[in-house]
């Protein structure tokens, strides 16, 4: 067995879906609300990096600060238009806008961009190979996905413990009323997790089209995944989300490695298993449900 | 309740009913003096949408065939239905345009399952079926259905005897959608492999949504293998090569006659399908072939269909729909379903830009003729093995 190729490659991977379950997570841990349509907001957004790096030529990383704005205002859009408006809305109420919101995106980025797949790359490349140990291959590419990763998690352990928002992010996950009556704008709040979580979402998906390929379908396989790193690292956890991420891509590596043909099921598997053992995942400290 | 509620209330469903059937269609068999309604299913979207051309290139020949003045005065009206490779949505499609449209003949229809999900249903109908996008065994013996796309099993084994047999590889491993596409390529390759005495190293499957192949890579790479059979749709195919380079995986791929559109498969693989000198089966011309028929719809489609790319899969569409125009003029003006069935059983030696075809009252079997092209450093088509006839037998 490869390990070491196994390990590198499962560990690169799982980073991408621990990226990208940073996302979800983000929203959850304010507002409780799973956003089935991170998956497409982050394919929507990637689009918006592509169009302008192929139609205008524009250099990738002006294409990528474009796209981090574009997926900023399109978080605050899909809160202020989607979320917001619902009347008293349930969390099955929430999720199924989620889920609407998913599927506009998708049809409209099908007629925009059409259904076929493109090549989207990145500066850092899959196919620049180094071989530091005889047979043992690391790609730029996975070597970036490790440094981008780390940038953000140590940058959004530093933001929920030391700024004001991510403490006012914070007070309102735990808390919506009391920190409205502490004076925290939780409207605004919400808004900003949703560009927030828009913004981590689209880097996560452009690094993974970087690797596989670009079409109005390609994050839906990564959300299932990320998701999945979501519930076994604790949905209220970011380190543990991140992990999460390593665990899931490193399981379906090595379970995919000695059984292909149940490699697809890994990621429904676990959710299933952590929520029947330990709803909260492993790093979240206890499931409370609030009333 | 009043009169005037109670007619409300019984008309309203009947008037619904009456608006809601398309009665000029459903009335007849698929034809009348004007037109004949041809169907395809394929998808326009979702994971397989490159092979959604195969439906448009189809459009492009009967385009065509109106502008000329239509089959015996009638002009070919045509659906195109996308099922986005989901054989839920196909079914739905299908019976859309059988029980609504009314339509007289399918063409094409990309991909097994879709097919097989839609097959029972057409043949119970009679509804006359040409050219299914499929090598799958499960379509033959359909007396409805007259097939064009390769056996899966003739496919496998011409790419194993191009591996085996010519390029004298010993290691070889294969990688296959884990479907019956994959299953029945299969059996060829390891009826090839065993007269060679060569044991496939590894058969790995792939789900057409996975998006992550590094365990089947590694796995693969473990193996040594020197070639790798491919039976997989475009995006998993990509994603293969790119990870392979990406882990230094160094081997020679041979994929599916569905994969060899060189120019997408470079594009999506940022020119790795060239670099790599990826090989391909193939049962129709090249699209650059310089001869009276491809110039005659490479011409049309300038014209007819200019924002449309001039590929394999585009040009897949026209290969499938030939043998219904043929047999549709051969059939009179007098049309019929049964005279339409008896022309395509009398196809004998006709090729269009596809393989040579020749049908029976017994036998819809495609052809087994296949070649095998390698894309060229600067992506263009190199055959590297021209029309072969497969005399394995196939164990049907």
């Amino acid at each position: 067995m490869p390990f070491k190729q196994l390990l590198i490659e499962g560990l690169a991977m799982g980073a991408c879906y621990g990226l990208f379950g940073l996302a979800v997570v983000i929203i959850y841990k304010t507002s409780e609300v799973v956003n089935f349509a991170a998956g497409t907001m982050a394919m929507f957004s990637t689009y918006v990096a592509f169009h302008v790096i192929t139609l205008y030529g524009f250099p990738f990383w002006l294409a990528f600060l474009v796209s981090l704005f574009f997926a900023a205002v399109l978080g605050v859009f899909v809160e202020f238009f989607f979320i917001k408006p619902a009347k008293n809305p349930t969390l099955l109420g929430l999720i199924v806008i989620t889920i609407g919101a998913q599927l506009l995106l998708g049809g409209l980025a099908g007629w925009k961009w059409t259904a076929d797949q493109q090549a989207f790359s990145i500066p850092f490349s899959y196919k620049v190979i180094y071989e530091p140990i005889p047979g043992f291959h690391i790609s730029q590419w996975a070597i970036a996905v490790f440094v981008i990763a780390f940038i953000i998690v140590t940058f959004l352990f530093l933001f929920f413990k030391f700024t004001k928002l991510g403490r006012a992010m914070r007070a309102t996950q735990q808390n919506k009323h009391a920190a409205k009556i502490m004076g925290i704008k939780t409207d605004r709040v919400f808004a900003f997790s949703w560009a927030f979580s828009s913004v981590i979402g689209v880097t996560a998906a452009m690094l993974i089209s970087a690797r596989t390929i670009l079409d109005p379908d390609f994050m839906m396989e990564p959300f299932l995944r990320a998701f999945a790193a979501a519930v076994l690292g604790g949905l209220m956890s970011i380190p543990g989300v991140l992990i999460g991420g390593g665990i899931m891509g490193l399981l379906e590596n090595f379970f995919g490695y000695a059984f292909p043909s149940w490699k697809p099921i890994t990621a429904f598997v676990v959710i299933v298993l952590v929520l029947c053992v330990r709803p909260s995942g492993l790093f979240a400290k206890h499931y409370v449900k609030k009333v | 309740m009043n009169i005037k509620k109670m007619l409300t209330i019984l008309f309203v469903p009947v008037f619904a009913m009456i608006f809601s059937i398309d009665l000029g269609y459903a009335r007849d068999v698929g034809f009348d003096d004007e037109e004949i309604r041809v169907g395809q299913w394929g998808p326009q979207t979702g994971p397989a949408a490159p092979w959604g051309a195969v439906a448009r290139g189809t459009k492009l020949l009967f385009d065509l065939i109106n502008e000329e003045g239509g089959i015996h005065g009638r002009k070919i009206n045509y659906f195109i239905r996308d099922d986005q490779y989901n054989p839920s949505q196909t079914m739905a499609a299908v019976r859309d345009l059988v029980d609504r449209r009314g339509v007289f003949a399918f063409v094409g229809g990309v991909g097994t399952a879709p097919g097989l999900a839609v097959q029972s249903f057409l043949r119970q109908n009679e509804i006359v079926w040409v050219g299914v996008c499929t090598g799958a065994r499960a379509f033959q013996n359909n007396p409805w259905l007259w097939q064009i796309w390769p056996d899966y099993f003739d496919e496998g084994a011409i790419l194993a005897i191009h591996a085996a047999e010519n390029l004298k590889f010993k290691k070889i491993a294969y990688m296959y959608q884990n479907d019956d596409w994959g299953a029945d390529a299969r059996v060829g390759i390891e009826a090839v492999l065993k007269r060679n005495n060569i044991k496939l190293l590894a058969a790995i499957p792939v789900e057409p949504t996975e998006r992550d192949l590094s365990s089947q890579i590694a796995r693969l790479q473990a193996t040594g293998a020197d070639a790798v059979i491919g039976i997989m749709a475009p995006t998993q195919a990509a994603i293969a090569l790119r990870t392979s380079v990406s882990v230094g995986f160094k081997t020679q791929w041979l994929h599916s006659y569905n994969l060899c559109d060189f120019p997408l498969m470079n594009h999506i693989t940022e020119g790795l399908w060239a670099r790599e000198g990826v090989m391909t089966a193939a049962f129709t011309d090249n699209i650059d072939a310089d001869t009276p028929i491809m110039n005659r719809y490479r011409e049309a489609a300038k014209r007819l269909a200019p924002k449309e790319r001039w590929g394999l899969f585009y040009t897949a569409g026209i290969a499938a729909a030939e043998p219904l125009v043929w047999a549709l003029q051969a059939a009179g003006k007098d049309l019929s379903k049964e005279k339409v069935r008896d022309a395509l059983n009398s196809i004998t030696k006709r090729q269009g830009i596809g393989p040579v075809i020749t049908w029976t009252k017994d036998s819809h079997l495609p052809p087994r003729q296949l070649r095998i092209w390698k894309c060229g450093p600067k992506g263009e088509t190199i055959v590297v093995q021209d029309w072969k006839t497969i005399t394995l037998e196939s164990g049907k």
